[in-house]
């Protein structure tokens, strides 16, 4: 809410300074925003008459004046095109303050000026003008500028939900008064005269809890009051100069009561307060057609709903030039029934900003008769034709139980009984020491964690220490976060850089992966097209990741990311955490001197997927994977005993075109988190690998070349060479299929190591060795020595 | 002294100095008791003066054998370094080494790790939910009424599906629904942190995303208070940011928590010195946090009788403390994940 400083203090007696009330606000859990300081912000700047004007002698532009303020006369160059002779303006002299410059005296062109003729802007009441200002004619010489434009300060004043009781100028300064103990001014408008007229009101909803209406005859005079009118357009509002509807208005940002005057030509006999009839329309004071149902709480007269009850007005009864008869009022709805009407019709208002936060239901008697008098103030012959006040609601006594103790433990404070009934006194003129009175306008405060509130509030909440007692908790190792870091750790041997991008995606790429958009969640209310969908791979925002990086010269990208995927099954959302990485372009980033750069392929990738889940027993691979965007020959499923647990290898060449990529060399891997935590043993001990014991006595090394069919693949001739006696290492250390063999062959060199721990390995026995392996691979593929 | 007791002595040194020379004895003791200027073999020499001239001759030559052997001994001990040979290369050592990829931990992740293990000392455990969740667990449960303007609070993304039951899914607005979960799953004494990804229907700027992390805790036992709350972020504010840190409450307002309040944490860039503070402006103070005590609908809620049981809980944004660390204004370098900033970082 917009507050204006002058406003506020109006309530107090005590004249506070702006920082005093700005300051005491905070500390009560308000804050203060955009600040911004109306009025002549200046000092010895005065009401000053131009008696003549000449063309100063060395330019075009500027004048020469002769000005007066009533007891001397001084000569003044004026670079305004507006000033003439006889005109009464701001004068400000040699020395005065202006915002947070002071005059100096000045030669201009050669002719010295003893003061200057100002502008609007330059007396900080306006932000541009053009000119200087020109005052009243009337105005007395020599009286003081910042007394016909008084400072003042508007500033932004941030109410959260539970302190809606303070959204009007008079209530923050009842608050100010508890808090602090200033005096509060006493708000008593002049009574009302008993009506002799009756109108009929009735309320056929549970919703509405108290009905005052007020029907005003004869009202001529519709010009709103000019301290009304200066209040409204200070605080950012947009006042109309029409009484009927700026009054309301006024009302509701002085007392919080929110308030409706309707012409009263446009009602049918009476008002009922009703839930609308499903298939009732309604056009609204902002143009807007609107269909009602039964959800909305509606003012109607005997035939037609007149305004979306706390909402907003009908367009057709409301107020117009010729309006001189009304019925103001002043309601009370409850809350969630306004916020109902609101969230549905999509209309947002000052007053069912108001409603939703709760409005004192007692405040009716005192709005009614300040409106009454407000109005009779410039219309003294209007007549208060009638006051109908309907009440709907109980009257009840709402007592709570003061515990001091309590409230000590709550906060973890000693503070005195004495010190905590000083403010409870303060809200509660009843309070006994023990049973506290709920106040009707504090519908926040219902329990003892509210009154502790209201304890620190009014003490500070400096006084609540940094102190405990808290016994000592032993903190449980979590799975995810330790897979995470182990994980983390292998990445950077590889020189991998972790990412963290938006879940949300659009339609169009995750279309391009191939996905069913029906099987994947998306929002109902999205920002824009471009984060509409959560996103069903990772892959989507490494992809981005990689054209941003590839677009900026990055060569090597080497990125993962944690993150969730998200699907639907059985008509539910589906989470799973995974994790997934690009690898894309040349190993290193910097070329080296020394070595050619290298550029990621399959095999780089394959090494980083095995050594990242080397801490897993129980992993498998299998070539082929099935996923659309991957190539299925140079790619691998990855199994987890016997569920599938994530895959990597070469992405389609096809997505580099699709998402603008450069190379078409990228590969991917992904894998399911939840498997892993599920295994992640959080038992250190059996983290550790036990090693196996090592001979201290010489190894005997063999080398073995062979030739076999194409058909066969390595890891099924691994599996044969790798299962001999004393054997502890077997190596590939060449892989050949080219020239100067046979077309249909393809040729490995194994190295093998043979130790024992009792003893070396003569040349004789070694052979032997060799010669069993041999066999064993004639007989299953055929081989043949190289 | 005849001949033969001159020779028996002899031996006796010879044995002597055996012993001495394989135990792990002092060099220039043995010089000196052996054949320094009152050592026993230079004194057992001067004797052989008194002998017959063939005597002496055979005697001295037995003796001097001895005397060598005992003095290259302790020379040979004595130079065990006798310099090394000069070895030359023309190489030129400021020719570059191979830079490899610097690889780092996103900020975000370094950041709340590191919040993460501060909080563990403090004997916080980790708890993990779901982002996608349940009206439930992110508003009713936590005190926001279906109708309360509490939900203008927090900008909400629903979800376009519903199931047999006609549910409502959304985005979680913030961390706080691990409170119900966790309080449904376990007894008290609860001590928990829990932090993901929020979302909230904003705006991308310097300082909004529709997508951030936060980081949730709360401590659920008998006599839990304020000061207890106090103490916690103070604590985790030195471990983060240094020992002179310190914390600040003000009232705030959130649902689930009663009182409510906005920690700041004192500015420890500029101690409050600095006018012109890029953090604090001058103020002295940095807005942090949001806490305060369970609100005793949010424990009933959860089955706990607030009249026994109470709690502290408070939530804070992970990007506001990366920004601090990494000393950047703008948010959204954070989501860039443009490799040549995150190679800097660490």
């Amino acid at each position: 809410m917009r507050v204006l400083y002058s406003w506020l203090c109006d309530y107090l007696d005590e004249k506070l300074d702006f920082k005093t009330v700005t300051s005491n606000l905070s500390r009560i859990g308000f804050s203060i925003d955009d600040v911004k300081i109306i009025g002549a912000d200046v000092d010895d700047v005065y009401v000053a008459e131009v008696l003549s004007v000449k063309k100063h002698p060395n330019a075009d532009r500027l004048s020469l004046c002769e000005v007066s303020d009533g007891k001397k006369i001084y000569n003044v160059v004026c670079g305004a095109p507006n000033v003439r002779a006889e005109q009464k303006v701001p004068f400000a002299v040699v020395g005065a303050r202006l915002g947070n410059e002071v005059l100096k005296k000045a030669k201009i062109r050669g002719v010295e000026s003893e003061g200057m003729i100002c502008s609007e802007s330059e007396l900080g009441l306006a932000d541009k003008s053009d000119g200087i200002m020109v005052l009243d004619d009337k105005l007395e010489l020599g009286k003081s500028i910042k007394e016909l434009f008084p400072p003042d300060y508007s500033f932004e004043l941030e109410i959260t939900p539970n302190l809606g009781y303070c959204l009007s100028h008079y209530s923050l300064a009842r608050e100010l008064s508890i808090f602090y103990g200033y005096k509060l001014k006493e708000f008593k408008p002049s009574k009302l005269s008993t009506p002799t007229g009756r109108f009929d009101i009735e309320i056929k909803t549970d919703d509405c809890l108290r009905y005052q209406g007020i029907v005003i005859k004869n009202i001529k005079n519709k010009t709103t009051p000019t301290y009304i009118y200066d209040r409204l357009k200070k605080i950012g509002l947009n006042p109309k100069n029409n009484m009927l509807i700026d009054v309301s208005n006024y009302l509701m940002f002085e007392l919080g009561q929110p308030t409706h005057f309707f012409d009263l030509r446009n009602i049918s006999e009476k008002i009922v307060v009703r839930k609308a009839f499903k298939d009732e329309k309604i056009k609204t004071l902002d143009g807007k057609d609107n269909a009602l149902d039964e959800n909305i709480m509606v003012i109607a007269d005997s035939k037609k709903p007149l305004a979306v009850a706390g909402v907003m007005g009908g367009y057709f009864s409301s107020i117009n030039d010729d309006t001189s008869d009304i019925l103001v009022e002043i309601a009370h709805f409850v809350p969630a029934a306004v916020r109902r009407s609101s969230k549905i019709l999509g209309i947002k208002t000052d007053s069912s900003y108001r409603y939703e936060r709760g409005v004192d239901v007692k405040l009716s008697e005192l709005a009614a008769s300040r409106i009454c008098e407000i109005i009779k103030t410039t219309n003294q012959d209007s007549e208060i034709y009638s006051i109908t006040d309907v009440k709907n609601y109980e009257e009840k006594e709402d007592i709570i139980d003061i515990d001091h103790s309590r409230i000590n433990r709550i906060l973890g404070t000693a503070i005195s009984d004495e010190k905590m009934d000083e403010v409870l006194r303060r809200l509660d003129g009843l309070y006994d020491g023990h049973s506290f009175h709920i106040p009707s306008y504090r519908a926040d405060i219902k329990s003892i964690w509210d009154i502790s509130e209201e304890v620190a509030r009014y003490i500070g909440y400096d006084v609540i220490e940094s102190k405990t007692s808290m016994p000592v908790l032993k903190s449980k190792d979590d799975p995810f976060y330790e897979l995470k870091k182990n994980i983390s750790s292998k990445f950077s041997v590889f020189g991998f850089n972790e990412c963290v991008n938006y879940d949300l995606v659009c339609e169009d790429e995750i279309k391009k992966l191939g996905y069913d958009i029906n099987g994947v969640l998306k929002l109902s209310n999205p920002l824009s097209k471009e984060f509409e969908y959560l996103r069903p791979s990772i892959l989507l925002s490494l992809l981005k990741n990689l054209r941003y990086n590839s677009n900026r010269g990055i060569k090597s990208t080497k990125i993962y990311e944690y993150g969730s995927v998200f699907g639907i099954a059985e008509k539910k959302p589906v989470e799973k955490r995974v994790l997934s990485a690009i690898l894309s372009g040349s190993i290193d980033e910097t070329i080296w001197w020394k070595k050619q750069t290298e550029e990621i392929d399959f095999f780089y990738t394959k090494s980083v997927v095995e050594y990242l889940l080397s801490n897993f027993s129980g992993i498998r691979y299998t070539q082929g994977c099935k996923e659309k965007f991957m190539v299925s020959d140079m790619s691998a499923d990855i199994w987890l005993g016997d569920k599938k647990i994530g895959f990597y290898g070469l992405l389609n060449p096809d997505i580099s075109d699709m998402f603008d990529l450069k190379s078409e060399k990228i590969f991917y891997f992904e894998v399911l988190l939840e498997e892993f935590v599920k295994k992640y043993s959080l038992d250190f001990a059996s983290l550790v690998k036990k090693p196996k014991k090592v001979s201290d006595l010489q190894y005997g090394i063999r080398d073995l070349s062979i030739l076999v069919d194409k058909k066969y693949r390595y890891e099924d001739i691994y599996r044969v060479v790798s299962k001999a006696e004393d054997l502890i290492e077997v190596t590939l250390i060449d892989f050949y299929d080219g020239k100067n063999i046979p077309e249909d062959k393809k040729s490995f060199t194994f190295r093998f190591v043979f130790s024992s721990e009792s003893k070396t390995f003569t040349d004789e026995e070694l052979n032997i060795k060799i010669e069993e392996i041999l066999k064993k691979l004639e007989n299953s593929f055929g081989a043949r020595l190289r | 002294m005849d001949s033969n007791e001159w020779i028996k002595k002899l031996g006796d040194i010879a044995e002597a100095f055996k012993s001495f020379s394989e135990s792990n004895v002092d060099i220039t003791f043995l010089e000196e008791r052996f054949v320094g200027k009152r050592g026993e073999l230079t004194l057992l020499l001067r004797e052989l003066g008194s002998f017959k001239p063939e005597e002496k001759k055979l005697l001295g030559a037995k003796g001097n054998e001895l005397k060598n052997k005992i003095v290259s001994f302790c020379e040979s001990k004595k130079n065990l370094f006798s310099g090394f040979k000069e070895y030359h290369y023309d190489i030129d050592i400021t020719l570059p080494s191979k830079k490899y990829n610097q690889s780092n931990l996103h900020p975000i992740t370094i950041t709340l790790n590191r919040i993460i293990d501060i909080f563990q000392k403090l004997g916080f455990s980790i708890e993990w939910g779901p982002l996608v969740e349940e009206d439930y667990y992110n508003f009713e449960a936590l005190n926001f009424s279906p109708d309360h303007p509490a939900r203008d609070m927090q900008d909400t993304f629903y979800l376009d599906l519903k199931d047999d039951k006609n549910k409502n899914y959304l985005l979680r607005t913030h961390t706080s629904p691990v409170q119900i979960r966790s309080m449904l799953k376990y007894k008290p004494p609860l001590r928990i942190i829990s932090p993901g990804k929020v979302f909230r229907s904003e705006a991308i700027d310097s300082t909004h995303s529709f997508v951030f992390n936060q980081i949730e805790g709360f401590y659920v036992d008998k006599n839990v208070s304020m000061a207890d709350l106090k103490w916690t972020l103070e604590s985790f504010m030195k471990d983060f940011f240094g020992s002179s840190a310190k914390i600040r409450f003000s009232p705030s307002y959130f649902p689930f928590v009663e009182p409510g309040a906005q920690a700041e944490v004192s500015c420890v860039f500029c101690g409050g010195t600095d006018k012109s503070c890029r953090v604090c402006h001058g103020s002295g103070w940095i807005e942090m946090l949001g806490a305060g005590v369970m609100h005793p609908n949010v424990l009933k809620n959860c089955g706990y009788d607030p009249n026994e049981f109470s709690g502290f809980a408070f939530g804070a944004g992970i990007e506001r403390f990366a920004m601090l660390l990494l000393g950047i204004d703008d948010l959204r370098v954070l989501y860039e994940n443009d490799l040549r900033v995150l190679r800097q970082i660490f």
